[in-house]
């Protein structure tokens, strides 16, 4: 988590030009340094501290600190449900939208031209509405007396299955809603994929089958590793979905720390959940640079 | 004397060929990428595919490969219609102009690639490569990703890689044009010795005349999605067909004329020109246009044009002239000996040629 990358020092051999480039570089780092240390590296640190204050039944807050919190969440099979569950809906969520996005991507890589300019519009274009204009779109879709309902309904389903107030819903508004970012994503990674690539795959045998897992999906491991990093993120992290098409039903880290937060008012138990998130994220990083490690 | 008659195509009979085109035709919209293309290459042969950028050399070679479909016509190998079969059951080696090694793989698993394909047993594949990468002087290298490795060196393995599975034709898109200058003439004679050594029937496409007339068994001109001209490398270039192979194989002075009763006046003498009416061209190639300084009549049947020189080259092996005469510029090269005057502009000098060196061909409308 830290803000700025420590520049090694410059080699005896470089001479004094190089020497001041460096300082030059390190000069120039010092502001966003600066922005993340107030920003973001001051919070996190009260909220580590937030997470180790004792406080009232009341949720009124001690001055004390002590392993209390992180003790109870480590040893409440409710949280610890909670993270798995979280991490799970988030890594299904993630498997979902890249499955969707790839054709998609893998089309818009093809195209070209004005086309592809359309196509990169259309899919730009969620983005330009948030995320509680889009949810409120799906529960016009997917509740009860919804379009799918009723369509279903039209066709003559007598009990149309329940899509919103459940985890149904709830992947199905966040499969959408990450799907432009799994798709720039990929896009972004796609750098590597030639066409060349796959005409010498088929005039070497390979079925249009073979040349695609052999040669089409490895070479855009690394945009499928970005995307799933960056869509695991946002739907482990994601709030506002949840909490609309769930109907509390669900239950996930991130609704969670808001109703502990605003609604229980336990400020550390809040704090405490926030930190594990963030331990989540940190693994994920991990995982994600060894697996751009393995692959490239 | 004019080689414009049909001999040219002999031992080329229809039907002769290990690979046949029959009227290959690609149209992209209303352009005509390749225009009713129909050949025959011999089993084992080295074929050059020759011509400018966008002639639809490339094309043919992509709709040969499988890689483009063709608009009308019909690809025939060993006596099999392949028209309408994928690319991957073509049973075609092809190599790349940009090489198209695999990123991801190592030299080993690119040249591997095409037997796993064809689900050769691991321990044939396992000896096949090998193999193949000791033809191609990279024992040692299996181990080393395409990015690591030279130009020349990626070229090698993306001949291994086509070859390795033994295919029935062998199909190289400009294989040499991204190499440097020493590298290509190295490349040239290894690919052209592997060639032979495996009795491979080869394509090769390029727009480089001294790749094609070097290494190959046959040449065929194209120029605007149409066969100039076929034959070898030496029917090419002594009988060109047309003022397009005249012109585009190797240098040539042009001179314009008007042809009546036999005869084109050109710079003030006549050439014969038996046959041709109305506006023609005619061609010499540089070098065998013979200089002489002063003014010196003809030889006995030999053309000769006084003139005086423009512009003087020396290129260290050959000494070239630009000569004014009879109303044009001529180029006249030599291949110097050593001890020779160079001659400064204005000197007089006397072109003179053979009857059987000149070109005669209808003027392009």
């Amino acid at each position: 988590m830290s803000a700025a990358p420590a520049l090694p020092a410059a080699p005896a051999r470089l001479d004094s030009g190089a020497m001041s480039g460096t300082r030059v570089a390190m000069l120039l780092l010092v502001p966003i340094a600066l922005v993340n240390a107030v920003g973001f590296l001051w919070p996190v640190v009260n909220l580590l501290k937030m997470s180790f204050r004792e406080s009232q039944a009341t949720g009124a807050l001690l001055d004390t600190y002590s392993l209390a919190t992180w003790s109870a969440v480590l040893q409440d099979s409710f949280n610890l449900e909670l993270i798995t569950n979280s991490v799970g809906v988030s890594l299904f969520i993630t498997l979902l939208t890249l499955l969707a996005s790839y054709p998609i991507a893998l089309y818009l890589h093809r195209s070209s031209g004005l086309w592809k300019t359309i196509l990169l519009v259309l899919v730009i274009a969620p983005l330009l509405t948030s995320a509680v204009v889009r949810t409120y779109g799906w529960i016009a879709i997917l509740s009860s007396r919804g379009l799918v309902a009723n369509a279903l309904m039209f066709f003559g389903m007598a009990n149309p299955p329940r899509l919103m107030f459940n985890l149904t819903g709830v992947v199905i508004g966040l499969t959408e809603i990450l799907m432009p970012y799994m798709i720039l994503a990929l896009l972004s990674g796609f750098g590597r994929l030639d066409p060349k690539f796959e005409e010498a795959a088929l005039t070497l045998g390979a079925t249009p089958m073979k040349t695609f897992w052999r040669v089409v999906v490895p070479l855009t491991l690394p945009g499928m590793a970005l995307g799933c990093l960056l869509c695991f993120v946002l739907a482990i992290s994601s709030f506002v979905t949840p909490k609309l098409l769930s109907g509390g039903r669900v239950f996930l880290l991130a609704t969670e720390i808001y109703d502990q937060a605003i609604v229980t008012l336990n400020w550390p138990l809040a704090a405490t959940l926030s930190m594990i998130v963030l331990v989540l994220f940190g693994i994920a990083l991990v995982i994600y640079t060894r697996a751009l490690r393995a692959i490239v | 004397m004019i080689h414009t008659g049909p001999h040219e195509m002999s031992g080329l009979a229809q039907g002769e060929g290990f690979l046949s085109l029959r009227g290959l035709t690609r149209t992209y919209g209303t352009f005509t990428a390749v225009d009713n293309l129909t050949l025959d290459v011999p089993k084992g042969e080295l074929v050059a595919f020759l011509g400018p950028s966008g002639c639809g050399k490339t094309t043919s070679l992509r709709m040969i490969a499988g890689l483009v479909p063709s608009s009308s016509g019909h690809i025939v190998v060993n006596g099999q219609d392949i028209t309408a079969v994928p690319p991957y059951r073509r049973d075609m080696g092809l190599v790349f102009q940009s090489y198209a090694l695999f990123p991801h793989m190592d030299v080993a698993r690119n040249v591997a690639f095409g037997l796993e394909m064809r689900k050769v047993p691991k321990a044939e594949v396992e000896q096949r490569v090998r193999a193949a990468i000791a033809m191609v002087h990279l024992t040692g290298k299996e181990n080393h990703r395409p990015a690591q490795m030279s130009g020349g060196q990626q070229q090698r393995v993306a001949l291994a890689r086509a070859l390795v599975v033994q295919p029935s034709i062998l199909l190289l898109d400009e294989p040499l044009s991204n190499l440097d200058a020493k590298l290509r003439d190295e490349m040239r004679n290894e690919i052209r010795d592997i060639q032979k050594r495996l009795g491979i029937t080869a394509i090769f496409v390029t727009h480089d005349q001294m790749e094609a007339l070097t290494i190959c068994d046959k040449v065929v001109v194209m120029n605007h999605g149409r066969l100039e001209q076929m034959g070898t490398p030496l029917e090419i270039y002594e009988h060109p067909k047309t003022a397009f192979v005249a012109g585009f194989v190797g240098r040539i002075n042009r001179m314009a004329g008007t042809a009546a009763g036999g005869l084109v006046p050109i710079g003030g003498i006549q050439i014969a020109a038996q046959g041709f009416h109305g506006p023609v061209e005619v061609m010499v190639r540089p070098h065998r246009l013979a200089l002489t300084v002063g003014d010196v009549p003809a030889a006995a049947g030999h053309y000769a044009l006084g003139g005086t020189v423009a512009r003087t080259t020396f290129a260290g092996d050959i000494l070239e002239y630009e000569v004014d005469a009879g109303g044009m510029r001529l180029t006249t090269e030599a291949a110097t000996r050593g001890g020779e005057t160079v001659l400064a502009p204005g000197t007089a000098v006397t072109l003179s040629w053979r009857p059987q060196d000149t070109y005669i061909y209808p003027a392009a409308p």
